[in-house]
């Protein structure tokens, strides 16, 4: 067979590729499987965090701001604990970024809270002396699309098994249960629900009558988002 | 000697003067600098040896011719001589296969490079020098110090005066403002001040000792003024009879009890960095990820801000 392969060159070249592409396989995809596995304490995003990702993408906030800490000790003294594959098991697409205009964001729920949120996406110059980042004050009056947001949860939950109402483990050892709607209604409801606790942390009164009046404006679910990055 | 010496020869020195002409020319010259000195140490040895290696194998396929005896195999007509393996070529083989073994079994396994190993070993090296250089430091250089993470974490929500920015965080060039007292006093608090859970009551379990009542609105806001102006003025009388018996008459708190409200300091500013808190003004998040000597340093730094 040897002999035969030797006089023709071109079965010899699909028989290299074969054996090489063979070995690649059997190196390379148990470890990219096990790394893009979700580690312990990463969750599904819930409705609202989900509508909040989408505001995100919307207004390109990952054209300035990344999502990936670096393994150097200047950035995890920054940022906290450098970045894992499987933390963005759920991240369809990830939100890496390529450039930080501004800083990182990829544990911004770790040191920012609420309401610094608030203050700063209306002006972030007065929060933060000599800052360029632009104001975002539409987010305060545009509404959230939570439907998008449930069908897209609806898809990944069904084609990806993202494991929404399942028990996900917890670094500090509890589980989660991340709540997806059996219905539109459901889960609108269950957006209004987590939008309520955030919009009690904020001090805009129209935020918080939108909220009282069963609205959701895209600030409360941007910031559902960020307090979610962890 | 023959054109081909003779050309090598031309050749090495024209080399060797255009080294000495490019070293001579280049901005400052050797200065005195051993790395340059060795590059043009090297590249003199490098035209020396290239010349005399080719011109030694150009004479040698100009002269040679082939010796020996020819083995009985040909391969389309290319016979090969009964030569033995010279030495150099078989000790290099030897050798690798030697090297390979090490390779392959240690190392690799042992030395092979992986980039997390490389941030674990720049941490622990940052934070043995940062243990030799300011695990000691007290003073001035602790308020330096404090001022510098302030700056870096801080700043962002306490502002860079530490003013709290028009009430968007706390003010920390006093250590309470009335209306986050009030607050405290009507809502209660349990912000791990102390490390521990050590809740305080709210209005309804503040008992006035000197009327034996509940504490009242009135009352609310005259020690709340008192407290916020610094343990000073109107509302001593309500201070001990309502406040003093877990913050002491001082106010500056006792130990596995009540926190200091007169004063910051370390233990009160480190359980805030690592507990975080809620008001009246919002959360602030913790900051844990500091190490134990800038939670003192920091400390020091928001202490020295109220002290003037």
């Amino acid at each position: 067979m040897f002999h035969w392969l030797e006089k023709n060159p071109f079965f010899f070249a699909v028989g290299v590729f074969v054996v090489i592409a063979f070995a690649g396989l059997i190196e390379i995809v148990p470890n990219f499987a096990q790394a893009s596995r979700p580690v312990i304490g990463t969750a599904p995003y819930s409705t609202l965090e989900l509508a909040g990702r989408h505001v995100y993408i919307k207004n390109s906030c990952n054209a300035c701001h990344s999502q990936l800490i670096r393994p150097f000790k200047s950035e995890t003294d920054r940022y906290g604990h450098y970045s894992l594959s499987g933390e963005y098991a759920y991240d369809r697409p990830f939100l890496w970024g390529s450039k930080r205009t501004g800083p990182d964001l990829h544990r911004v729920g770790n040191y920012r809270t609420t309401d610094w949120h608030e203050n700063h996406m209306k002006d972030p110059a007065a929060v933060v002396p000599g800052s360029i980042m632009p104001a975002y004050k539409w987010m305060f009056t545009n509404k959230a699309d939570i439907n998008t947001a449930y069908a897209e949860q609806l898809t990944v939950a069904q084609y990806f098994s993202v494991p929404y109402n399942k028990p996900v483990p917890m670094k500090d050892g509890s589980t989660k249960t991340v709540k997806m709607g059996a219905s539109v209604a459901e889960a609108n409801a269950l957006a209004l629900e987590q939008a309520k606790e955030i919009a009690a942390d904020m001090k805009d009164q129209d935020v918080k009558d939108a909220v009282a009046a069963g609205e959701i404006p895209e600030i409360v679910a941007l910031i559902a988002y960020m307090n979610s990055l962890k | 000697m023959n054109k081909l010496y003779l050309g090598g020869i031309i050749f090495t020195a024209l080399m060797l003067v255009f080294t000495y002409i490019s070293v001579g020319g280049s901005k400052g010259g050797l200065n005195g600098d051993i790395v340059n000195m060795l590059a043009v140490a090297g590249a003199v040895a490098l035209v020396i040896i290239t010349v005399f290696v080719v011109v030694k194998y150009v004479r040698q396929m100009q002269t040679d011719t082939a010796e020996g005896e020819l083995a009985d195999e040909s391969w389309d007509n290319i016979g090969e001589y009964k030569n033995p393996v010279p030495m150099g070529w078989a000790i290099m083989f030897l050798g690798t296969m030697i090297w390979g073994m090490w390779y392959f079994i240690a190392g690799y396994p042992v030395n092979a490079y992986s980039q997390i190993g490389e941030y674990n070993e720049d941490t622990a090296a940052h934070n043995a020098k940062f243990e030799a250089q300011y695990a000691s430091i007290t003073g001035d250089k602790l308020v330096a110090m404090g001022e510098s993470v302030f700056l870096a974490e801080c700043k962002v929500c306490h502002g860079l005066a530490a003013d709290g920015i028009d009430g968007k965080a706390a003010n920390l060039n006093v250590r309470l403002e009335a209306n986050t007292v009030k607050y405290v006093i009507e809502n209660g608090s349990n912000n791990m001040l102390l490390g521990t859970e050590m809740p305080m009551p709210d209005r309804n379990g503040l008992f006035n000792a000197n009327t034996g009542e509940l504490i009242t609105d009135a009352e609310i806001d005259t020690v709340s003024q008192y407290v916020a102006n610094g343990m000073q003025g109107e509302g001593a009388e309500i201070f001990a009879g309502v406040c003093a018996s877990c913050h002491g008459m001082d106010g500056k708190g006792m130990e596995y009890v009540a926190p200091n409200i007169a004063t910051f300091d370390t233990a009160l500013v480190t359980n805030v960095l690592n507990h975080g808190k809620k008001g009246v003004i919002g959360a602030m998040p913790a900051f844990d990820r500091l190490n134990a000597k800038q939670k003192e340093a920091v400390s020091a730094y928001i202490t020295s801000l109220s002290a003037q």
